[in-house]
């Protein structure tokens, strides 16, 4: 009771410290709950575009290979016990030429297009419409659309929706208008079963079957009944998740969760300097206390309340701020989001998870924080209320930690070089805390030698300044390490981020480096793209002044039940106008195998998620059955590189997969041929194939970059809102620090320093602080940058690791200058001390 | 005057036996308290005078339980010092015990009465800041009751301390230079304030002192000097009485 009772009254009787304190904890709870709203809502944004593909249905069929089926099929779903209805179904996407009047943002680039059986469909899926009437049993060439849709296509009832199909373009008018239901980003056209597959020259053939339940039925059950009824080669269930994005977003959670521990571990470090620091302040109440009769564990338990108090008023507000720093962040991403994925972000989502993690580690961090200082406060024996010892011994220890620091080193150093991803992980962390543990003891020789640089500016202050971090290393440590915490994970941040977008360019300038792209409207992998023919290719090879051409054609295959999209690439013609980035130690000899039989060409990803080797075998489910195949080489192209891919040859695309159509045609001009007179003969072949668009490819180069110029907005925003967190931190540590020492400047102006000494003395201590700071954080930045691009080449997406020279001049600067701002409030205040008081300072 | 410690019938609140304190070992032992045997009955105000380094201070630590002696014993109402652990002692202190500093000591952020009945909170007490304004107004502070540390004069905040030091109705009130820090009508306020402590309300309370002037407030006067009690004297309540007895000890 009395514990409580003093802990709160010290919290509001000493305002500005509490204030600071808690600021810290606000500072990390705000961090990793605003990181916990955001990344599972990213998450959960393409979750959901994916689900709503997959329909409210209770189960679909599809083929493993992404190819139409016999309606067979469908007499099979729909005749196993538990399933009450079927309906056949055929989807596919379809790209929209753009339209020149229209903003980029407002544009549709692709519709979803659906035939259903009127008849059968009603039974499964439920499409409320708005306006006009829904699909009948003998409707033709119609369709219906949410009137979203028909609204940014600029479409109302009976209108006309012309769309690209296998006999050239097709017109389908519009009979309804659908209620908003489906899932924005999603632009769905439904149309009758029969026209769809005239529309896409399926014949009979259908692309899925949708089903519903019986009341009661057990899905594993059914699932199964249903997967022993249609056999091999088909998909039970809801669509197998897209690997592309989820991998991007781990690698991404990852990054951010990192930021959040670092804010959080910063948050530790300031708290437990600033109960230290009370700690000191207060031996004298302490002792007085015990004098009188206060038991060791009540001093101990009023500083573990006035924690518990100030964690619970921290993570209260922290939470608060980091609602708003995801809402702000939304709200700034969404309008790029909706530009470049179609998605749209809504609100952040905070789970009970969330909740969970905010409050226990803010709280509980808080608490294990001042833990060790309230431990030493139950120690200050009753005697310091007669004779207050002066300040604290912090010298123990020192030396067996920096030793142990070290160690840690030198173990980070050995597991960078082992090479393994998990390792290489841990490895920066490991680095962290050594640094962390050297601090103390590299502090003093440091202040030595930046002290020369600091006496530049301030002559007389800096060596006092200079004493007074060395007399006090365990302190001026706190400090570095929070410093270097802060800056550490920009320096990693901007590398990783400067290494992705490296990696990007790279790729784009090596596999897309034909003059010509001929290309489908959007590339939207492994979903169904239109192909087109072999007369495209052939068209674009007997133009006036085309060189090589060469073409990409795309299949689904399995390799031991998991898809793997199929690319075929002409061995020959491909080298001629593109290139592979190779992963050690492949090379072009790899394509020269791909002609010479089976053989694949896998990529990063795909190869590092099932350890393939050079030569190793790969049992590819095919079409037509099993085929074995072997490891030619291991490497990336641009457009695959975030997929599971493996390359093979068009000549076994043809054979085990039956596709022969290309995806994109890669064409080089003849050297000497007039560039106006050829780009003038190739728009005029492709503007007879709609889905498709042809790009020079440097102007397709350019356009790629002006998206990867703002994601990288994006990225640095995100830095940017991350880092200023810890660089308050860092403001508030440095404030702390003058506060803890009101006396002692109170003696230096008794003994005759004058206000602009002791404001210029503070000063040149808080940049003396910061510039070790920034040091250790630029070196600890350095190595955990190097180690996260290590660890994403592991993973199987090699980025040029380059060396942030941007990044580092960056950060000493913002070091430096939060250093001086640190100062600024302390040092005005300490200058403006009244020596009296300041010398009876409690 | 001195009580008879071995008088059942008056037991002395305070018995020290023999008591020693020595720091280091060998060649640069320091013998900070070497062997005092003092006796306090209830009621009695003992001043103790003596150089710096006389070990006044560690006589008034190791009375109060706040530090351990190197051997012989501390008595606190017949109970042995030495056989209770430091939950007990502190306890003991809390109960027994008040404690007057020479930096008063107040926590800053309580008021006058908050601070007076700390120890009785401490204690779990219910009413403990009724009983700690009844002391507040017996030391005279009974209109700054809710004034904290900082808006009170250096005299007003050691008369909380001393208020803060009766509030638990102890037996022994020790006081450790509690004027050193106050001018010198304060401080011979204070002086008469702990006479009263003892001759009122009958507390035995013990004083350490640098100013004959305010020891001379005392019934008694002990002189000690290198860790030894070298005088012990009744004082006659005149301000001359502790400057002849230090004269007479060749201590000034």
């Amino acid at each position: 009771m009395t514990s409580v009772r003093l802990a709160w009254r010290y919290l509001r009787g000493r305002g500005v410290r509490s204030l600071l304190t808690t600021l810290a904890v606000v500072f990390g709870v705000m961090l990793i709950f605003g990181l916990n709203g955001i990344t599972p809502t990213l998450v959960e944004v393409f979750n959901r575009s994916l689900l709503a593909t997959a329909g409210q249905v209770d189960l679909r069929v599809t083929s493993s290979f992404n190819q139409p089926f016999e309606v067979t099929v469908l007499q099979q779903v729909a005749r196993t016990p538990g399933i009450a209805s079927a309906s056949p179904q055929v989807q596919r996407t379809v790209p929209l030429p753009s339209d020149p009047d229209r903003p980029l943002a407002d544009q549709v680039t692709q519709l979803i297009m659906i035939g259903i059986d009127p008849a059968s469909a009603a039974q499964i899926r439920d499409l409320t419409l708005v306006r006009g009437r829904a699909l009948a049993v003998a409707d033709a060439d119609v369709a219906v659309l949410s009137a979203d849709l028909a609204g940014r296509l600029g479409l109302s009832i009976g209108d006309r929706l012309t769309v690209p199909s296998a006999v050239g373009t097709t017109g389908l008018t519009v009979l309804g208008l659908l209620s908003p239901a489906t899932v924005p980003g999603q632009e769905t056209v439904y149309l009758p079963l029969s026209a769809a597959q005239r529309l896409f020259g399926f014949g009979g053939r259908i692309t899925a079957v949708e089903a519903a339940f019986e009341p009661g039925t057990v899905r594993e059950v059914v699932e199964a009944a249903v997967r022993r009824a249609v056999g091999e080669g088909y998909d039970v269930g809801g669509l197998s998740t897209n690997s592309s994005l989820l991998a991007s977003l781990q690698v991404g959670t990852f990054a951010f969760t990192m930021f959040g521990v670092f804010a959080l571990a910063t948050a530790g470090f300031i708290i437990m300097n600033s109960f230290r620091a009370v700690v000191a302040e207060r031996r004298r109440e302490i002792g007085m206390l015990r004098a009188i009769g206060a038991r060791r564990a009540t001093i101990t338990r009023m500083f573990l309340v006035e924690s518990l108090i100030q964690g619970i008023i921290g993570t209260g507000l922290g939470i608060a701020a980091g609602w708003g720093m995801a809402t702000a962040l939304f709200a700034f991403m969404s309008p790029l989001f909706e530009r470049l994925l179609h998605q749209s972000l809504g609100d952040p989502v905070f789970a009970p998870s969330s909740w969970a993690l905010a409050i226990g580690l803010g709280v509980g961090v808080t608490v294990a924080a001042a833990l060790l200082p309230a431990r030493a406060a139950g120690r200050v024996t009753p005697m310091e209320a007669m004779r207050p010892q002066v300040g604290e011994s912090y010298q123990r220890k020192v030396g067996l930690r920096a030793w142990l620091g070290a160690a840690m080193l030198l173990l980070s150093v050995f597991a960078l070089t082992t090479g393994i991803s998990e390792l290489v992980g841990w490895s920066a962390v490991v680095f962290l805390i050594g640094a962390a543990l050297t601090a103390p003891a590299a502090v003093s020789p440091l202040a030595d030698w930046f002290g020369a640089v600091i006496d530049l500016a301030f002559a007389r202050e800096g060596a006092i300044a200079r004493s007074n971090l060395q007399r006090n290393p365990g302190r001026s440590a706190i400090t570095v390490t929070s410093v270097m915490l802060g800056l550490a994970s920009i320096v990693a941040m901007l590398t990783v981020v400067t290494a992705v977008f490296a990696g990007f360019t790279s790729y784009i300038t090596r596999s897309m480096s034909a003059d010509y792209l001929v290309i489908p409207q959007s590339i939207i992998l492994s979903q169904g793209n239109v192909a087109a023919g072999p007369r495209l290719a052939s068209e674009v090879r007997r133009a006036e002044g085309i060189g090589a051409v060469s073409t990409l054609r795309l299949a689904q295959g399995r390799v031991g039940g998991a898809a793997v999209q199929v690319i075929g690439i002409d061995p020959v013609g491909y080298r001629e106008v593109a290139d592979f980035e190779w992963n050690n130690p492949s090379t072009d000899a790899a394509l020269d195998q791909l002609g010479s039989g089976r053989w694949l060409i896998a990529n990063g990803i795909y190869a590092s998620q099932n350890g393939l080797r050079v030569g190793q075998q790969v049992d590819l489910d095919t079409p037509s059955g099993p085929r074995i195949y072997h490891v030619a080489g291991i490497g990336n192209d641009y457009l695959n590189a975030k997929l599971s891919t493996v390359y093979v040859s068009q000549a076994n695309l043809a054979r085990d997969f039956a596709v022969t159509a290309d995806l994109l045609v890669m064409a080089n001009r003849v050297p000497g041929a007039d560039p106006t007179s050829v780009t003038a003969a190739m728009t005029a072949i492709v503007a007879d194939y709609p889905a498709f668009r042809l790009y020079e490819a440097a102007q397709w180069r350019d356009e790629q970059l002006v998206t990867f110029d703002s994601t990288i907005i994006i990225f640095y925003s995100l830095i940017a809102a991350l880092a200023l967190p810890s660089l308050l931190a860092l403001v508030n540590t440095l404030a702390i620090s003058v506060l803890g020492r009101t006396r002692e400047i109170g003696m230096l102006r008794a003994v005759g320093a004058t206000r602009r000494q002791i404001r210029r003395m503070v000063i040149a201590e808080s940049l003396l602080l910061s510039l070790i700071g920034t040091v250790f954080g630029v070196l600890a930045g350095l190595w955990l940058g190097y180690a996260l691009v290590s660890a994403m080449s592991a993973i199987g997406w090699p980025m040029p690791y380059s060396f942030p020279w941007g990044g580092i001049a960056l950060t000493a600067g913002v070091g430096m200058v939060f250093g001086l701002l640190a100062a600024f409030v302390p040092a005005r205040s300490a200058a403006r001390l009244d020596v009296v008081r300041a010398l009876h300072h409690e | 005057m001195s009580s008879d410690p071995g008088l059942a019938t008056n037991p002395a609140t305070l018995q020290t036996i023999a008591l020693s304190k020595h720091y280091g070992s060998g060649e640069t032992a320091v013998r900070a308290l070497d062997g005092v045997d003092l006796t306090l009955a209830p009621g009695e105000f003992v001043a103790v005078m003596g150089p710096s380094g006389c070990g006044k201070s560690t006589l008034l630590n190791l009375i109060g339980g706040l530090d351990t002696p190197t051997s012989g014993s501390v008595r606190l109402d017949g109970q042995d010092l030495n056989d209770l652990g430091d939950d007990k002692v502190t306890e003991l202190r809390r109960r027994r015990i008040g404690f007057v500093f020479q930096f008063f000591n107040l926590i800053p952020v309580l008021s006058a009465v908050e601070n007076a009945a700390l120890p009785l909170t401490l204690d779990g007490v219910r009413d403990a800041e009724a009983r700690a304004t009844v002391w507040l107004q017996r030391v005279g502070l009974g209109d700054r009751v809710r004034n904290r540390p900082d808006e009170l004069s250096g005299g007003q905040q050691q008369r909380v301390a001393v208020a803060r030091a009766l509030s638990t109705e102890p037996a022994l009130v020790l006081a450790d230079e509690p004027t050193g820090n106050l001018d010198s009508r304060s401080g011979a306020e204070i002086a008469a304030l702990l006479q009263q402590v003892a001759g009122e309300w009958g507390r035995s309370v013990l004083m350490v002192t640098h100013d004959p002037r305010i020891a001379s407030y005392a019934g008694r006067l002990v002189l000690m000097r290198d860790g030894k009690i070298i005088g012990d004297t009744g004082l006659d309540g005149t301000r001359e009485a502790a400057r002849r007895a230090m004269e007479e000890a060749d201590l000034l």
